[in-house]
C-alpha cells in the first residue's frame, strides 16, 4: 500500500534582502574607494623655547642626520659630538645603529634632518623610511622629524 | 478563451540561477573591502606628478593639500596657483595658504571641539624627482603662512 504523504520540497532561501544590502554596501565602497594607497610622513617646523638653566647630567642625544647623494652622516651628542658615516645604500645598518641609539636613549624621539638641496624627494623619503621602525615592529624609533633649514653645505 | 487561460496557469515561474552573480559580488566585495581607506583626505593627483614610494603606514588626515608637479607648478586644494619662481619665496602660495587657514578656522567655529580640523597641519605632495631645495622652499612658505606641521603624502609600497 502506498502512503499518501507527498515528499516535501526543500524551501528556497529568500536571498533578496541580503542581495539588496550587499548592493548598497558595494556602492558605498565604490564611492569611497581610493585605488592608490596614500600615507603620510610627519615633520614639523623647528620651534624655539627657553630652556631652564639646569645642568644636565647626561649629554643630550641631539641626533642629526646629514643626508647627501652618496652618504648619510649620523651625528650624536652635544658636549662630546660623535659621528658615524654610512653609504646611502646601507639602510639596514642605519636602522640597526638608530635602534641601538634608541635603546640607550629611550626618551628621545626627535631627529634633525639636514639634507643636500640637490637630493631628490624620493631619496629623502627612502632615508626617512630607514630611520623609522621596521615593518611589523611595535617600537618607535625617532618619529619626530625636524628639518634643518641650513641643509648640508 | 477558457482554453488560453488554462494554458497560462500551467506555466511555472522561471528559476534564475544567481550563483555566479553572487560569486562575482562576493569577490567585488572582498576587493573593495581590502582597498577601503578610512582616511578623510581625498586626494586628486595632478598631472605630471608621481608620488614617492615609502614604507610609511600612517593614515592621512584632512588638511589643505599643496601639490608640486614635475614642471614646478603649484596647486593648492587642486587649484593651480602658479609656478614656483627660480629662487626665493612664493608670496602667492603663502597668501593662498593663509586664506585656506582662515577658512578652516571659520569652519571650525561651527563644529564641536572633537570634530575640528587641525589648523597647523598642511599636506605636501611632491613629485618624487623633485629636488629637496624646492621641498624646503614650499615648507618655508607654508611656515610663513602659519603652518607648523608638515605631512608628506607618499605612496605605500608593498
Amino acid at each position: 500500500m502506498k502512503v499518501g504523504h507527498k515528499i516535501k520540497k526543500p524551501e528556497k532561501l529568500n536571498l533578496v534582502p541580503i542581495l539588496d544590502s550587499v548592493f548598497i554596501f558595494i556602492f558605498f565602497l565604490l564611492m569611497s574607494a581610493q585605488f592608490v594607497d596614500v600615507y603620510e610622513i610627519g615633520s614639523s617646523v623647528p620651534m624655539m623655547k627657553e630652556a631652564k638653566n639646569e645642568k644636565q647630567e647626561k649629554d643630550p642625544l641631539n641626533l642629526t642626520l646629514e643626508v647627501s647623494k652618496t652618504q648619510i652622516v649620523v651625528k650624536t651628542g652635544l658636549h662630546s659630538p660623535r659621528s658615524r658615516t654610512f653609504a646611502s645604500e646601507q639602510r639596514k645598518e642605519i636602522r640597526e645603529y638608530l635602534t641601538e641609539l634608541k635603546r640607550q636613549h629611550p626618551k628621545e624621539n626627535t631627529m634633525i634632518l639636514k639634507a643636500d638641496p640637490k637630493i631628490s624627494f624620493q631619496n629623502l623619503v627612502t632615508v626617512i623610511d630607514s630611520t623609522q621602525k621596521e615593518k611589523g615592529s611595535r617600537d618607535e624609533l625617532f618619529s619626530q622629524i625636524v628639518f634643518d633649514n641650513n641643509g648640508v653645505k | 478563451m477558457k482554453k488560453r487561460f488554462a494554458r497560462r496557469k500551467n506555466r511555472e515561474a522561471v528559476d534564475v540561477d544567481i550563483t555566479s552573480l553572487l560569486d562575482i559580488l562576493t569577490i567585488l566585495l572582498v576587493f573593495l573591502l581590502k582597498s577601503y581607506n578610512a582616511s578623510d583626505l581625498k586626494l586628486d593627483l595632478q598631472k605630471n606628478l608621481e608620488m614617492a614610494d615609502s614604507d610609511a603606514r600612517a593614515m592621512t588626515r584632512y588638511a589643505p593639500v599643496v601639490q608640486v608637479n614635475k614642471e614646478a607648478k603649484v596647486f593648492l586644494n587642486n587649484k593651480e596657483i602658479g609656478r614656483l619662481p627660480a629662487s626665493g619665496e612664493m608670496p602667492v602660495l603663502t597668501e593662498a595658504l593663509k586664506k585656506a587657514k582662515v577658512g578652516i578656522e571659520l569652519d571650525n567655529k561651527k563644529k564641536p571641539a572633537n570634530q575640528q580640523t587641525n589648523t597647523d597641519l598642511v599636506n605636501l605632495v611632491f613629485d618624487k624627482e623633485m629636488d629637496y631645495a624646492i621641498v624646503q622652499r614650499v615648507m618655508h612658505d607654508s611656515a610663513l603662512a602659519g603652518y607648523s606641521q608638515f605631512k608628506f603624502i607618499v605612496k605605500g609600497n608593498y
